[in-house]
């Protein structure tokens, strides 16, 4: 696809993102400029920010895809929205906020740190991120160098290094600072796209009525409130990305930038509209192409991932198909930025905490880090294949499984211990790695509608709060007076 | 430093929601349990999720929301509201027969069972749960005092926290 309007669209879209980062560089100073963005960022931005990084290539393509496979049930991945921003702003919003206050803490692991009053504690959720991180800056990497090879036709290897290079240069020399203000051009430019093919697909289907006859006279399961999906499957996916959303860094990081903390009172409204704006793509999409293929309108796809291209190419507008394929850009761009952020953070500031030493200057080491991580999610994206997609899954679930109970009910539980903390950590970690691995290499096969993700969350659960049960006499004690007011807070 | 003293009502609320995500958390254990055995899924797996979900989240939010005196105030309303859409939409379509067909009825666009899911599940909590939020925040959530009150507290810590550093340089 190298139609002119397309390239100049795309061209048009790396000079902003260009002349962002260029702005945001001349601004970062320090650390705290560098991974929380001085902590001076306005409502309206990190919401769209975290709108931006909330979602990623996903919902442009493997989730109209998805849903052009299984029907409904893969609604499921996105009902959760409806809940998950101010189930995060109740749980986690205001006291992460008031700990970044009370601290000058720049990284979840620190929030973990400072809670339990335990540099293991801090040091084992920075591993597990990092692992998390790993796979999901290749899946972002190769996602981008789709996406370029689409809109330049350089081919899939350039692809990856000009994406990768492009969020390189913004993340090393403006780091989150650029990213967040990048995040809002870009989260715009998706809910913009997400807008007008949402419009497009009604109008071209003759209404949402319409597209839904079409689809019962051919193919009744796709619209049951299951699709082709087990119940138990759909449902497994409503938990682990409804409760697993609290533990997903690159949203939770965020509550620290915000400016004034009393900001909060509209940011999960705020957020919550603008992800469905950019969902309405995901839904619309998905069923709309399911439509107009059973219908003769569009031809039969090659592979359901093939949904969103088929539908910009056959029969948008080619300034709209311009339109999304720089939304797309956008989304892994943005995903790839906050990514490469947290880990650098990681990298440079939590495992020296852990173990008892300090970086000097955490600002040039994290700008170091954030080239090491780039280049290393580029050379895999490359050379793993298949292997890239399995990283990529393991991703969600591991921030799911080793954060959310030591993280989203520990800053809210008195009696969660350190010891309990680490357990559940350790469980998450290593059930998802041995789960997924061995789902991987087909030494195992889940039944319909179970997950690793879901099993290592659960499993993470329960021993958070049998260890901590077990290990509950010094819980009080062992809380930080400051700690404790924004607990009770 | 000054230590805050724990409300009762807070406490009880606190208690009765970490009870309640347990009670979740197991269901949805048990419910996965059910399909790791060796043989079919038994019918009544899906209704614990289905159950269990809800609680679950119903439990978490009231956790965090929970603060001072009051417990978590009016915000029983909506969380009660959202936990009883959530649970009543999942079993609903777990319970309704299929019967979409080409000359179903639609309900603003979908047949019935998929209305539930789509516009309940996914669409009534927004109306609900965000506005409420915003609406308590300065009586639920945070104030100007509140910030204030930490600020102070970060402010003895560091200080401690220098005459610490101070102590042991040599």
């Amino acid at each position: 696809m190298t139609s002119p309007a397309v390239v100049v669209v795309g061209v048009a879209y790396f000079a902003v993102i260009i002349g962002i980062s260029v702005w945001a560089a001349r601004r970062t100073r320090t650390a705290s400029d560098f991974f929380v963005a001085g902590k001076g960022i306005g409502l309206i931005a990190l919401t769209v920010a975290s709108v931006s990084v909330s979602v990623s290539g996903f919902a442009f393509i493997g989730g109209p895809g998805f849903i052009y496979a299984v029907g409904l049930g893969a609604m499921y991945i996105v009902l959760p929205a409806a809940v998950t921003n101010v189930m995060g702003a109740w749980v986690l919003a205001k006291r992460m906020r008031l700990l970044g206050e009370a601290r000058n803490l720049i990284t979840v692991p620190d929030a973990i740190g400072a809670r339990y009053r335990s540099p293991a504690a801090q040091g084992l959720a920075a591993v597990a991120m990092l692992v998390g991180i790993i796979g999901y800056m290749a899946t972002n990497a190769l996602a981008m160098g789709v996406v370029i090879n689409s809109i330049f036709g350089v081919g899939l290897g350039w692809g990856i290094w000009i994406g990768m290079g492009v969020t390189l240069a913004y993340s090393a020399s403006g780091g989150i600072l650029a990213g967040v203000y990048n995040d809002v051009f870009q989260g715009t430019l998706m809910a913009i796209a997400s807008v007008l093919v949402f419009l497009f697909v009604l109008d071209f289907g003759g209404g949402l009525g319409e597209i839904s006859r079409t689809i019962l006279a051919h193919d009744t399961i796709f619209l049951g409130p299951w699709g082709k999906l087990t119940p138990l499957a759909a449902l497994s996916f409503f938990f682990v990305f409804s409760m697993g959303s609290l533990g997903q860094p690159q949203a939770v990081h965020k509550y620290y930038m915000l400016r004034d903390p009393l900001q909060l009172k509209w940011y999960p409204l705020l957020k919550t509209l603008g992800l469905v704006l950019v969902l309405l793509l995901y839904f619309s999409v998905g069923v709309g192409v399911k439509a107009f293929v059973l219908s003769g309108r569009l031809p039969p796809l090659a592979s359901p991932d093939q949904a969103t291209p088929s539908l910009l190419l056959n029969a948008t507008p080619i300034v709209l198909a311009a339109l999304v394929f720089s939304g797309v850009a956008a989304a892994t761009m943005s995903a790839a930025n906050s990514f490469i952020n947290i880990g650098a953070a990681i990298v440079s500031h939590d495992l020296p905490v852990a173990f008892g030493r300090r970086v000097k200057n955490e600002l040039r080491w994290g700008r170091a880090v954030t080239i090491l991580i780039a280049v290393a999610a580029a050379i895999t994206a490359q050379r793993s294949g298949a292997m890239v997609a399995f990283l990529g899954i393991f991703g969600w679930g591991l921030f799911a499984s080793t954060l959310v109970p030591a993280l989203a009910v520990g800053l809210n539980w008195q009696g969660a211990t350190r010891e309990g903390a680490i357990a559940s950590i350790v469980t998450g970690l290593v059930i998802t790695l041995a789960l997924e691995t061995a789902a991987y290499v087909k030494a195992f096969t889940f039944p319909a509608g179970v997950t690793a993700s879901a099993v290592a969350m659960v499993s993470s659960f329960l021993v958070f709060f049998v260890v901590s049960w077990l290990t509950r006499r010094d819980a009080q004690s062992a809380i930080d007076p400051d700690v404790r007011l924004v607990m009770e807070l | 430093m000054t230590e805050p003293a724990a409300p009762k009502t807070a406490d009880t609320t606190r208690r009765a929601s970490l009870g309640a995500l347990i009670v979740g958390i197991l269901a949805i254990a048990v419910g996965y349990l059910a399909a790791l055995l060796p043989g079919e899924t038994p019918a009544w797996a899906p209704w614990l999720l289905a159950l269990g979900i809800p609680v679950a989240i119903g439990a978490i939010m009231i956790l965090g929301a929970a603060r001072g005196r009051m417990g978590i105030g009016p915000l029983k309303y909506p969380f009660a509201f959202v936990v009883a859409v959530l649970a009543i939409g999942f079993c609903a379509a777990l319970a309704l027969p299929a019967t979409e067909s080409p000359l179903s009825k639609l309900w603003l666009g979908l047949p019935a069972r998929a209305a539930i899911v789509i516009y309940g599940v996914g669409l009534l909590p927004i109306i609900v749960l965000p506005v409420a939020y915003a609406l308590t925040f300065k009586t639920q959530t945070l104030t100007a005092d509140d910030v204030e009150r930490v600020r102070e507290l970060a402010r003895e810590y560091r200080a401690r926290s220098e005459q610490r550093e101070a102590g042991s340089d040599p």
